[in-house]
């Protein structure tokens, strides 16, 4: 360990620490002026923005290109650096059109926050002298570029180069004419070409998808996770009025540090998407129509109470179901109420190609979850065998049906089937009742990715108005067949299952910020990541 | 200047002095020779330590210190990346060497390859020297035939490789770093430091830029001794130099000095400049190459030609490229023509270079049109001011020290393009706080 | 000095460019025997693909006068790198040119020690003699005129740069004279 003294105050870091970031802590978690700096890429050191003093060293170090050394003394609040941050910020605004109204990184603009800080509103420039670049072209498929915007910081190419190893971009030519843009030829089409858009500290890249929809400081924002693949991204929902605007990437070094991928990015569209369960909806006269709620619980119970006497009830559960839900699942409906949990997921299923990077083969967001709970894949066979007159298949949340053909055709083989879920699909659309729930962004829930981890994500907006929580439909089910749950609020389940099966145990004392992993083995293999 | 060896030029004037034949029948790679068959290296590296000989690309740094700075048994190749990138306005020397002897480089490349324990080593040649590249290039061939690169160098079980290399027209890649990055394939940006070239440099390895210059005094000095170099030149600033003196001067060109000569003795010696043109007076100087500040017709002649007097004249031996200005040019225009310079060279990644390079140059240029504004000096004298030392390298500063040396010492002319019926007035920081504003 | 290099621009805001799509008519490239033999060399004797950028640049220029289009990315495929980075290269030096430089590029010095000894007079006649700008390439593809930055020759001032060679201490008389017989030439 190092002592160092940041700002008259001593502190003690690791010898050898990023000064950038011993700053920060030093500073309160305010971090020292800058652009160029992002602890997920290499050091460039060229905004030169973060200027510090150091006691003994004659001219300004930049923080991001230095580490901490025991006896250091460091000063990030002086005059001289105060006077110093404001010059070089003149030189960023020289060539900046500084047209913030018409820009849309109004709000969360580096740039524009440090020229308020600093109070630079005037310029000795004329516009007629400012270096004239390209405006407004779309790179790629998600996002659009403002070159004259740039502060030139590099992240972006960075990005490409370092992490994505795609290489599409480039600065281009030298001095003041000097250009961020993609190579001749070639667009900005990576999977995870919208992380260049958080990088970028001003208006240059923006998101296509975004741009122009909502005012920055206009947006909430609650922490999520990526019900994409099972990887789990941590990411935050940012909505207004009930309408979600973009999901953004939550930092989460364990899981997927800064990033995230398009696809995941754009999952949000499902949300209020044209395929929405909306309504319950109960087959009568071979028609799917919609009712209300009460119909749909009574048309259930009589059509349960139809089946005879040797009426069974077969579950489903899914791997996009959440953690809770699952368990309600399993401990209502099976164990207490004696239906059969065929499994989890059709085998071989929703699996692509692994990337090596964020997006993972099973792109299922909690499979591990509901294996820990005793769910496996089952097939299709085993779907049809289960099966007969006397049979209400319950299917929460995977659309076996459109997944596999022989599926589509095993569902047939049961008395009647009963849908959970968010998105109408082939399964929905040959159930005989339809029970709306709510998707990822309209409940909380927790997810187990693929190493074992098991993450929170929070509500962000309210659902149609006649769709249920998940957990408390399958409170309502359980009804039906004759038992009443044991938890009566969402978070009973979480500590329920805690408490009573050990594979969760490590669940006990809550989820930290980083999520909580389940057993050792994965504990072990995170080392091995890190 | 009366006496003094030749070690620079000594060849330069011989007919054919550029083939290895001739090289060899005065003398030359005898003390390559010599130094690899009975010498170690760290005593290579002792002796140039003790000969106080010094970079000669601009920045003066002792060469045996900076090859101290090697870390043998790194695990990783060294490499020996040779300077030739001359491109600091006001400066053709090595260009003489590299063109009439290239040979005495290739065997100070032998020489300081063998010292560092480098067996690759590349010679970047400015993009512009297309013929000096194919004159080196041959050279270079010559000495692989005669055994004096390749394996087993003169059988003394050294090997090493030589790459000529052509860059291509970029002024920054003669910044070390820029050179490397240059060399890695990339623009030629210079890199933020640390980690230093001597243990993270080409390609991640240990690497040592030297100037031409530099690597072509080693073979005298390591046939001569320490103790010959120090004799020349002065007690801080040994040995030779060559100097690069252009203007309006009768005898322009490249001339070999000790350290310490009189700057006048250059521009006015019998054997040097000769003086000024016909009709022109000296109306100023700027002794080392175009970013170091300016020296008034006064400071000219009352200047000598070392590291530390030129430094105590508040000025810089550089790259001994000594500018001659005459009475008959305009100091604005010159200073113009600098800044355009650098506006164009800066490589563009840090923004006090990037930013402020066009800004000086835009500020002079609408001076220079007749639209100065009152207040445009002192405006410049803020720029610099934001300039000069935040930069990853130093060609932000190179623009900055003539430009504020000009401004200083010629001031009049910069202030007779500004408006004449205002006063210029002390500059006020237009920058208000929101509160003013509001 | 040259132009910067012109990135591709979306006419059409909001409109992705997918050059996958347009009916590639990517011409084929390949040197002369010497050259591919020379080409080797550098990618034996270089370290890494990305140190060979330059040299196999400068050998594409010998081969065809300058980076046609195409050239990039038949040099990127050659040297297994990425396109940008042979395009950022090209943008970066003012050397390698993606317009081609005309038959005679006059690349007349307009620094320091050359403007001390009248570069300027210089340049302005040959403006004025060839009718064309700096920066500007004749229309019959024979001059062109740049002003460029120290070529290392300011003792000899005023100096150009045509091709390989420079042309030192000019005058009128002596620009003159070279372009009469440079027009003989054709």
């Amino acid at each position: 360990m190092a002592k160092i003294i940041i700002d008259g105050k001593e502190w003690e870091f690791e010898e050898g620490m990023n000064l950038f970031e011993a700053c920060t802590i030093a500073r309160g978690g305010e971090k020292l002026p800058h652009f160029c700096y992002h602890p997920g890429l290499p050091v460039a050191g060229v905004c030169r923005m973060c200027q510090v003093e150091i006691e003994g060293v004659p001219k300004l170090q930049i923080a991001c290109n230095s580490t901490v050394r025991d006896g250091m003394v460091v000063n990030t609040r002086s005059e001289r650096v105060e006077n110093t941050v404001r010059q070089i910020l003149e030189f960023h605004l020289l060539n900046h059109p500084v047209d913030c109204p018409i820009c849309d990184q109004v709000g969360e603009c580096a740039l524009q926050d440090q020229y308020m800080k600093y109070g630079l509103y005037e310029t000795d420039v004329d516009v007629g002298d400012k270096v004239m670049k390209h405006k407004a072209q779309a790179i790629g498929e998600h996002v659009m570029l403002d070159a004259e915007r740039c502060v030139l910081c590099s992240r972006c190419v960075r990005f490409t180069e370092h992490i994505t190893k795609t290489n599409e971009m480039g600065i281009f030519n030298r001095g003041n004419h000097s250009e961020v843009g993609v190579a001749p030829g070639l667009s900005l089409d990576n999977d995870y070409s919208m992380c260049v858009v958080d990088l970028c500290p001003v208006g240059a890249l923006t998101s296509r998808d975004f741009r122009f929809r909502k005012r920055v400081y206009r947006l909430s924002s609650v922490d999520s996770v990526c019900p994409g693949c099972a990887t789990g991204c941590n990411m935050r929902i940012e909505y207004a009025d009930g309408v979600i605007y973009r999901q953004k990437p939550r930092t989460n070094l364990a899981v997927n540090e800064y990033w995230m991928c398009d696809q995941g990015r754009l999952l949000y569209k499902h949300v209020g998407g044209d395929d929405r369960l909306e309504e319950p909806f109960v087959r009568e006269d071979g028609e799917l129509s919609p009712v209300g709620w009460d119909h749909l619980w009574s048309a259930l119970k009589a059509r349960w109470e139809g089946l005879g006497e040797s009426r069974r009830l077969v579950l489903v559960g899914s791997p996009h179901a959440t953690l809770e839900e699952l368990y309600g699942l399993k401990s209502l409906l099976a164990d207490a109420a004696g239906g059969r949990v065929l499994g989890h997921r059709l085998d071989g299923t929703e699996m692509d190609r692994d990337d090596g990077f964020l997006m993972a083969a099973d792109r299922t967001p909690n499979d591990q979850g509901a294996r820990r709970l005793g769910y496996e894949a089952f097939t299709a066979s085993e779907l049809h065998d289960a099966g007969g007159e006397d049979a209400l298949l319950v299917i929460l949340d995977n659309d076996l049906a459109g997944l596999d053909e022989a599926a589509a055709e095993a569902l047939g083989s049961y008395g009647a089937v009963a849908y959970l879920g968010w998105r109408e699909n082939a399964t929905s659309r040959v159930a005989d009742f339809v029970l709306p729930g709510l998707s990822y962004a309209e409940k909380d829930g927790v997810f187990v990715n693929k190493d074992g981890r098991a993450q929170r994500f929070f509500k962000a907006v309210d659902g149609p108005r006649q769709a249920r929580e998940d957990w408390r439909l399958i409170a309502e089910l359980g009804e039906i067949f004759g038992h009443t749950p044991t938890w009566r609020a969402h978070h009973d389940l979480l500590s329920e299952l805690s408490a009573r099966l050990d594979a969760f145990g490590a669940l006990a004392g809550g989820i930290g910020e980083e999520g909580t992993l389940l057993d050792g083995d994965s504990a072990a293999k995170e080392v091995e990541r890190g | 200047m009366s006496d003094f060896p030749k070690i620079l030029l000594d060849n330069v004037g011989v007919e054919n002095s550029h083939t290895l034949q001739v090289y060899r029948s005065r003398g030359g790679y005898k003390s390559a020779e010599k130094t690899l068959k009975t010498m170690k290296p760290e005593e290579v590296v002792g002796v140039v330590k003790d000969s106080g000989l010094r970079g000669r690309g601009g920045a003066g740094f002792p060469t045996g210190v900076k090859w101290g700075f090697v870390p043998q048994n790194s695990g990783k190749p060294v490499y020996l990346l040779v300077n030739a990138d001359e491109s600091e306005p006001g400066t053709f020397k090595d260009r003489d060497i590299l063109d009439h002897d290239p040979h005495k480089m290739i065997e100070g490349i032998i020489i300081a390859s063998y010292a560092v324990n480098c067996h690759d080593a590349f010679i970047y040649i400015r993009g512009e020297y297309g013929w000096i590249v194919k004159r080196v290039q041959k050279a270079v061939d010559e000495a692989y035939e005669a055994g004096l690169l390749g394996k087993d160098i003169l059988g003394t079980g050294f090997d090493l490789e030589v790459i000529v290399h052509q860059g291509a027209g970029a002024y920054i890649c003669g910044e070390e770093t820029g050179l490397i990055n240059s060399l890695e394939g990339k623009k030629g940006q210079p890199r933020i430091k640390p980690p230093f070239p001597a243990v993270v440099g080409f390609l991640d390895s240990p690497t040592v830029v030297n100037n031409v210059e530099t690597i072509a005094s080693l073979p005298w000095i390591l046939e001569h001794g320490a103790d010959a170099y120090r004799g020349i030149g002065t007690e801080k600033s040994p040995g030779t130099k060559l100097f690069s003196l252009s203007g309006p001067v009768k005898r322009p060109g490249v001339y070999e000095l000790p350290l310490g000569t009189p700057l006048r003795e250059l521009i006015f010696g019998e054997e040097y400049g000769q003086g000024m043109l016909p009709g022109i007076e000296l109306k100023a100087c700027i002794p080392g190459g175009s970013s170091v500040p300016v020296l008034t017709a006064e400071e000219t002649m009352a200047a000598k030609l070392d590291y530390e007097s030129l430094a105590e004249m508040g000025t810089m031996l550089g790259s001994g490229g000594c500018i001659v200005i005459g009475d008959d040019a305009s100091m604005p225009e010159v200073l113009k023509v600098l800044l355009q310079f650098y506006h164009h060279e800066s490589c563009g990644q840090c923004t006090p270079c990037r930013e402020g390079t066009g800004w000086l140059d835009t500020i002079l240029e609408r001076m220079l049109a007749g639209k100065g504004r009152p207040g445009d000096l002192d405006l410049i004298e803020r720029v610099c001011q934001n300039m000069a030392g935040l930069t990853i390298c130093v060609l932000s500063d190179a623009a900055v020290m003539p430009t504020r040396s000009f401004i200083a010492k010629f001031r009049d002319e910069f202030a007779a393009l500004l408006p004449k019926d205002e006063e210029p007035e002390e500059f006020v920081p237009i920058a208000r706080s929101a509160e003013d504003r509001s | 000095m040259k132009q910067d290099t012109e990135l591709p621009k979306d006419p059409e805001q909001g409109k992705v460019e997918s050059p996958a799509e347009e009916p590639s008519a990517e011409p084929s490239f390949a040197f002369s025997p010497e050259r591919e033999a020379k080409f080797q060399e550098i990618v034996r004797r270089y370290p890494t693909s990305f140190s060979a950028i330059m040299p196999t640049l400068w050998l594409c220029q010998a081969e065809w006068g300058w980076l046609k289009p195409g050239i990039p990315e038949w040099v990127a495929e050659r040297l297994e790198v990425p396109v940008r980075r042979v395009y950022e290269l090209i943008s970066f030096y003012t050397m390698f040119y993606t317009e081609n430089p005309g038959k005679y590029n006059l690349q007349v010095c307009r620094n320091i020690s050359c403007h001390l000894m009248g570069a300027q007079n210089i340049i302005d006649h040959i403006k004025k003699k060839l009718g064309i700008e700096v920066g500007q390439t004749s229309a019959d593809g024979m001059w062109r005129l740049e002003e460029v930055e120290c070529l290392g020759a300011c003792g000899y001032g005023p100096v150009m740069q045509v091709g390989d060679r420079y042309y030192e201490h000019l005058t009128i008389e002596k620009v003159d004279a070279l372009i009469e017989e440079w027009s003989k030439s054709e």
